[in-house]
C-alpha cells in the first residue's frame, strides 16, 4: 500500500471519527439540555457507565413518547363510563378507564423533576416491563435517575404479575414472610392493601430514580397533565382542588436529596386539607398504576404454558423435558410454584391434573440464593456529593445488600418498616430477596428472539444485582453454585477457571444461603432443557403482547450463553483502585 | 374397524408414547382441587448420608437425604459439630425449601468459620422453621478441612 493511499485512508477515518463524535456530542448536549440544567453526576471509575448511555436514554424516551401518544389515542377512543348504582360504579368502561389512566401515568416523562424520566424508562413492554437498555443491563445494572447519572443498586423488576403479590405478612406457622413488592418486599401494601400500588409510590420520590422531592409533586404534575380529565372522570371532579404554594414549580423541578431541602420530605407548604387531598391523589396514582399492571396489557396469561394447560399447545420434547426437570431434579417449583397437583412419585412422572390454571410461578416468599456481589453496580461508587449536595451511598463498596433483613430493620437503602413485630426476624432473612415470578423471564423484543447468545439476542440482567446475564447462566448457577465455589470477588477467579462456568465468587451475604439448590447434578443438556421450558412462560403466544414491538434499538449476536457478558467483567479489586484514583 | 381408523389409533398410541403422561393428563379437563397440607412424616428417616459434599479451608457442606419430613415449607438442616467427638457443641444450620411434590428431601448445610486442616466430628438433624425438631438420629461422622 502506498504512503499516499495510507494518508488518504487515515484522513477519511479521522473525518468519520470526528463526524461520529460531533453527532454523538450533539445527542449528548441535546439530551442534557432537555433534561437538566445541572451538571452530570459522574463519580464513576472508567467502565461503569456504558459508552452509549446518553443515546440509549434518548432512544428509550422516544419509545416512551410513542406509547404515551398511543395511550392518549386509546383514551380519546374510549366511550366514557357512566357513574351509576349504589355504591356508584363506573359502568361498562370503568375498568378500561382506570387501566388507560395507569398507562398514561406510566409513560408520562413529565412526572419527573427534569421531565426526562417516566416509570417506563426502566420498565418497557418488550422486556416484560423491566430494563430496556442492553448496555445498562450489561454494566451499571440500575438505571440512571432523572438527576443524571445518579443510580440505585438493583435491577428493575418486571411488572408482570406483580399485582398478584399479597400484602406482606409473616406466617408464624411456616416461619416465612409472604407478599410485598420489590426485591426486599418493602412495598408491603400495609395501607394501600396493594403492594403493586405501593410499589408505584416509591420511584417518583426515590433519590436514585425519578427524584421528586415531595409526593405532593405528583399531584401537582398530574393536575397539569393532558389526561387530567380522565383522572377526574375516574377519581372524581375536584381531585385537584389544591391551593399550591407559589414555589411549587420550582420545588417540583428540584431533585430530592438536594441540600436545600435538608431532611424535609414535604417541602411543599400545604394546608392540612390540601396535604390530605394530595395524599389521596398519590394513593389514586398507586391504584391506577396497579390497575394497569393487573390488566391484560401486562399480565395476560397468554404464554405457551397457558395454552398447554388448556390443552391447545403441545410442548416440544425439550420443553417437556425441561418442565419435568423444573418440577423434579431441578426442584425449581419448590419456590416457583407451578400449580400442579401432589401426586408426583419418586420416579418423577406427574400424572395429576393442574391444581391451578393461573399459577404465577412464585411462592411470594424470599430466599438468599448466595449471589456474589456485583462490582459493576454503579451505586458502590456514588460516595461523593452531586452538584445538589446529595451523596447517594456514603458507604461506597462496603455497602452490603441484606435485602429483606435491611428492610425489617428500617436500614439504609430500604424504607421504614411499618410493623415493629417483624424486626425480630431480620437475622433469619438477611440476604433474602423476593422470589420473582418465573413468568416472562425470557420476554424480549420479537426481532431479538432470545435472551441467549449467540442470538440474535436482547441482553437482559437477572436476579437483584444483575450478576447473571443469561438464562443458561441462571440455571447453571442454581446447578453449580456449590460445585465451583471460590473465595474470591468477581473478576478474580483463579487461572484455569471461567467465571460463571467453573468459578462462582463467594456470596455477598453468607448468612441464610438457601441450600435447596446449589448442587443439582444437572447435565449441560438438562440445563438447556430448563431454559427451553422457561421460554414457554413468555406471554404473547395465544394473543399478541401489547406494545412489544416498540423496541427501536439493536439486537446483539455472537458468543455463547454460558459466558455471555463475561467480556464486561471488571475485577472488583481493579475497580476499587480506579475509584481511588478517580 | 376400517383401515383408516386403525391407522388413527396407531398414531394416537404412538403419540401417547412419545409424550409423557403429564402432558396427556394436562390436556384433560381442569379439575379444581385443594392442595392438602404437606403430610407430616411419622418419623424422619435418613435414607442417604450424611456425608461430606465439599470441604474448603474454612468451610464445608454436609449433605444427607431423608424422607419428606412434612410440616412447614421452610426447613433447616442442622449440623452439630466439634473437634471432640464427645463434645459436638457447635451448630450450623441452613435453610431449604420443602417440595411438597417430592417423596424425599435433600438437606445441605454450610458449616462456616472452620479451622484449616482440622478434623471435625458431627451429627445431623433437621427442624421446621418454627424450631420444631425432626427427631432425626444420625451416627457421629467426621470430615477434615483442607
Amino acid at each position: 500500500m502506498s504512503r499516499l493511499r495510507l494518508t488518504i485512508i487515515s484522513v477519511v477515518v479521522l473525518c468519520v471519527v470526528a463526524l461520529c463524535m460531533s453527532v454523538g456530542g450533539k445527542k449528548v448536549s441535546a439530551q442534557n439540555a432537555a433534561s437538566s440544567a445541572e451538571p452530570l453526576y459522574n463519580p464513576y471509575p472508567p467502565g461503569i457507565l456504558p459508552s452509549d448511555l446518553p443515546s440509549e436514554l434518548a432512544r428509550v424516551l422516544r419509545e416512551v413518547n410513542v406509547i404515551e401518544a398511543e395511550a392518549i389515542r386509546q383514551w380519546h377512543a374510549l366511550k366514557p363510563p357512566v357513574l351509576t348504582g349504589q355504591p356508584p360504579v363506573l359502568q361498562n368502561t370503568g375498568v378500561a378507564s382506570i387501566e388507560i389512566l395507569g398507562k398514561l401515568m406510566n409513560f408520562d416523562k413529565t412526572i419527573s423533576p427534569n421531565q426526562n424520566e417516566a416509570c417506563a424508562s426502566c420498565h418497557m413492554p418488550y422486556a416484560a416491563f423491566s430494563g430496556p437498555i442492553p448496555s445498562v443491563n450489561l454494566t451499571m445494572i440500575a438505571y440512571p435517575g432523572s438527576a443524571r447519572y445518579r443510580a440505585n443498586k438493583r435491577t428493575a423488576q418486571r411488572y408482570t404479575y406483580s399485582s398478584y403479590f399479597p400484602p406482606l405478612q409473616y406466617d408464624a406457622v411456616q416461619g416465612l414472610f409472604f407478599g410485598g413488592n420489590f426485591w426486599d418486599s418493602r412495598a408491603t401494601g400495609y395501607l394501600t392493601r396493594s403492594p403493586a400500588g405501593e410499589q408505584a409510590q416509591h420511584p417518583p420520590v426515590d433519590t436514585g430514580e425519578m427524584d421528586l422531592p415531595d409526593t405532593a409533586c405528583v399531584a401537582y404534575k398530574l393536575s397539569l397533565a393532558p389526561y387530567r380529565p380522565l383522572f377526574e372522570k375516574v377519581w372524581g371532579a375536584g381531585s385537584f382542588d389544591i391551593t399550591w404554594p407559589a414555589n411549587v414549580a420550582t420545588v417540583c423541578a428540584t431533585p430530592g436529596g438536594a441540600a436545600i431541602f435538608g431532611s424535609n420530605t414535604m417541602p411543599l407548604t400545604l394546608s392540612p386539607a390540601d396535604r390530605t387531598r394530595a395524599n389521596d391523589v398519590y394513593l389514586q396514582w398507586a391504584q391506577s398504576l396497579s390497575a394497569y399492571e393487573h390488566s391484560l396489557s401486562i399480565s395476560p396469561f397468554t404464554s405457551k404454558f397457558d395454552a398447554f394447560l388448556k390443552g391447545i399447545y403441545t410442548m416440544t420434547s425439550n420443553e417437556a423435558a425441561g418442565y419435568a426437570l423444573f418440577n423434579g431434579k431441578g426442584n425449581c417449583n419448590s419456590c416457583h410454584l407451578d400449580g400442579r397437583g401432589t401426586t408426583l412419585a419418586s420416579s418423577q412422572t406427574d400424572t395429576s391434573t393442574a391444581a391451578d390454571v393461573t399459577p404465577v410461578f412464585t411462592c411470594f416468599g424470599s430466599a438468599n440464593e448466595g449471589l456474589p456481589k456485583n462490582p459493576r453496580v454503579a451505586y458502590y461508587y456514588e460516595t461523593t456529593p452531586d452538584s445538589l449536595g446529595f451523596t447517594p451511598n456514603p458507604g461506597g463498596f462496603t455497602y452490603t445488600d441484606f435485602g429483606l433483613g435491611t428492610f425489617l430493620r428500617s436500614g439504609f437503602g430500604a424504607a421504614p418498616n411499618p410493623n415493629s413485630s417483624w424486626t425480630q426476624y431480620a437475622p433469619t432473612v438477611d440476604g433474602q430477596m423476593q422470589v420473582s415470578t418465573a413468568r416472562d423471564v425470557a420476554m424480549v423484543p420479537p426481532q431479538c428472539k432470545s435472551t441467549e447468545a449467540p442470538g440474535p439476542y436482547f441482553q437482559k440482567e437477572f436476579f437483584h444485582n444483575g450478576y447473571i446475564k443469561s438464562l443458561k447462566q441462571l440455571v447453571h448457577f442454581y446447578n453449580t453454585r456449590d460445585v465451583y465455589p471460590f473465595p474470591v470477588e468477581s473478576g478474580e477467579c483463579p487461572a484455569g477457571t471461567v467465571e460463571k462456568v467453573t468459578c462462582w465468587p463467594t456470596p455477598e451475604v453468607v448468612q441464610n444461603v438457601d441450600m435447596t439448590t446449589g448442587s443439582l447434578g444437572l447435565t449441560d443438556t438438562e440445563e438447556n432443557q430448563i431454559v427451553a421450558f422457561l421460554q414457554t412462560l413468555t406471554d404473547g403466544y395465544t394473543t399478541p403482547y401489547p406494545d412489544i414491538n416498540t423496541y427501536t434499538g439493536t439486537c446483539m449476536s455472537g458468543g455463547s450463553a454460558a459466558t455471555q457478558g463475561n467480556s464486561t467483567i471488571i475485577s472488583a479489586i481493579k475497580l476499587r483502585e480506579l475509584m481511588n484514583q478517580h | 374397524m376400517n383401515r383408516v381408523h386403525v391407522k388413527l389409533l396407531m398414531i394416537a398410541a404412538a403419540g401417547s408414547l412419545l409424550f409423557s403422561n403429564s402432558i396427556v393428563a394436562q390436556n384433560s379437563a381442569y379439575t379444581p382441587e385443594i392442595l392438602p397440607p404437606a403430610p407430616k412424616a411419622a418419623s424422619v428417616k435418613i435414607t442417604e448420608g450424611p456425608k461430606l459434599e465439599l470441604a474448603r479451608t474454612t468451610w464445608a457442606i454436609i449433605k444427607w437425604t431423608s424422607n419428606n419430613p412434612g410440616g412447614s415449607d421452610q426447613h433447616y438442616g442442622v449440623v452439630h459439630y466439634g473437634t471432640n467427638p464427645n463434645e459436638l457443641s457447635q451448630t450450623a444450620k441452613s435453610p431449604i425449601r420443602l417440595n411438597r411434590n417430592h417423596s424425599y428431601t435433600v438437606f445441605r448445610v454450610r458449616v462456616l468459620g472452620l479451622t484449616p486442616q482440622t478434623t471435625y466430628y458431627y451429627t445431623v438433624d433437621s427442624m421446621e422453621a418454627t424450631g420444631r425438631g425432626g427427631g432425626v438420629k444420625s451416627t457421629v461422622n467426621q470430615f477434615s478441612t483442607r
